[in-house]
């Protein structure tokens, strides 16, 4: 190698346009910059699709083994992040669809597998569940498809078109289905205020 | 939320509504404006919107930093493919022998030379031209960005002259042109502390 490879703190400054722009070009360094910027909001999502820590981490790395093959093809560098997201969701889905056929006798999704850490202590218990963990028990109690829409929606950001895409079903199911998750979530919401 | 089906009693659904709220968009803006059952619906799905949020940012936290171990070991087991772009020929020293180097080589090479040039950092960088074939000619496009307060045009006339002395010294290709586009000026050359996210 002639000169330094390039500093993990020195790109860690850079804007993800030219970060995109030299991993295009071939710098894993620079990707890897990306992939820690963007890294935790993709597991977070893939967290909540999946219900499961370990399964998120595979999909966070297969997405970004993809993301890395596909990244010419990303036309507003800029958006690389909603970009990633993206990807995060489809794999995610990719990957309940398989667990789903290994596992033909358990039809429940099996769900996070760490509680809160608020829920496990028998003091707190007792106490009032925070406003979150009152929205993350309704939203388990959502259906599964409906879930799906909103973790889309709501970590990911994707609009109606790029939900429908993701889950192959049309734009207006999606809409309906963000709508009903919505008003249960509100009312469960309004109940425990 | 009082409704039956969905709907509210003046008419509107609650589907319309949450997709107003999320694309701004609705038949009647004039009637949601003014309708007090729409208004408290709208309220209702804001305030839980408010608590989406904070759950979203909650767990993003509760992922980690993206410098702690678990993306160092997603890191570890990537194996990135690597992009060795076009092959561009070297005259051999002896003939009948072929020699190559690979445009992905040459674009490392620019980035390493961009990169130690003072106030600068470089995107992306195209070789434009048939590399393939000897002495034909090639316009090199690079990308910078130069960090706030440095002077743009010296930054920049220094990266044309750090490109060009490292294609001349490294490759036998036929250089016509070297633009360099500042596409960025980057604020806080030096950060306190790295932070993960953005």
């Amino acid at each position: 190698m002639i000169g330094s490879p390039s500093a993990p703190d020195r790109l860690a400054l850079l804007p993800d346009a030219l970060l995109v722009g030299r991993a295009v070009d071939g710098d894993t360094a620079a990707f890897e910059a990306l992939a820690r910027r963007h890294g935790p909001v993709m597991r977070a999502s893939a967290r909540r699709l999946t219900g499961s820590s370990a399964d998120a981490d595979d999909v966070v790395q297969e997405a970004l083994v993809q993301a890395w093959k596909q990244l010419d093809t990303l036309r507003d560098p800029e958006a690389v992040r909603g970009w990633l997201l993206r990807i995060t969701g489809s794999r995610s889905i990719d990957h309940l669809r398989r667990r789903k056929l290994h596992t033909p006798l358990d039809g429940l999704e099996e769900r996070l597998e760490s509680p809160p850490a608020g829920r496990s202590n028998p003091e707190s218990a007792a106490v009032r569940m925070s406003g979150t963990e009152a929205l993350k028990a309704a939203l388990d109690r959502l259906p599964e498809e409906q879930r799906r829409c909103w973790v889309l929606r709501q970590f990911n950001d994707q609009s109606y078109e790029e939900i429908a895409q993701t889950l192959n079903i049309s734009a207006a199911s999606v809409r309906g289905r963000l709508a009903r998750a919505r008003i249960t979530l509100a009312r469960e919401m309004e109940e425990w205020r | 939320m009082s409704s039956t089906n969905n709907r509210l009693e003046c008419g509107r659904s609650l589907e319309e509504l949450s997709e107003y709220l999320d694309t701004g968009e609705i038949s009647d803006p004039g009637h949601v404006a003014a309708c007090p059952e729409c208004q408290a619906a709208l309220d209702s799905i804001g305030r839980l919107a408010t608590l989406e949020a904070e759950l979203r940012d909650q767990e993003i936290t509760e992922a980690g930093s993206g410098s702690d171990d678990w993306m160092q070991s997603i890191l570890n087991n990537l194996r990135l493919e690597l992009r060795p772009g076009r092959d561009i020929p070297l005259q051999p020293e002896h003939p009948g022998d072929v020699l190559v180097e690979t445009e992905g080589a040459i674009l490392a090479l620019i980035r390493s030379v961009t990169d130690a040039v003072p106030g600068a950092t470089t995107g992306r960088c195209r070789l434009l031209g048939d590399v393939s074939e000897p002495g034909a000619a090639i316009t090199v496009d690079a990308q910078v960005a130069v960090f706030f307060g440095e002077p743009i045009a010296a930054v920049a006339e220094d990266v044309r002259t750090e490109i060009a002395a490292v294609l001349e010294r490294q490759t036998e290709l036929n250089i016509a042109a070297i633009n360099v586009t500042v596409v960025d000026v980057l604020t806080q050359p030096e950060p306190p502390a790295q932070e993960g996210n953005q």
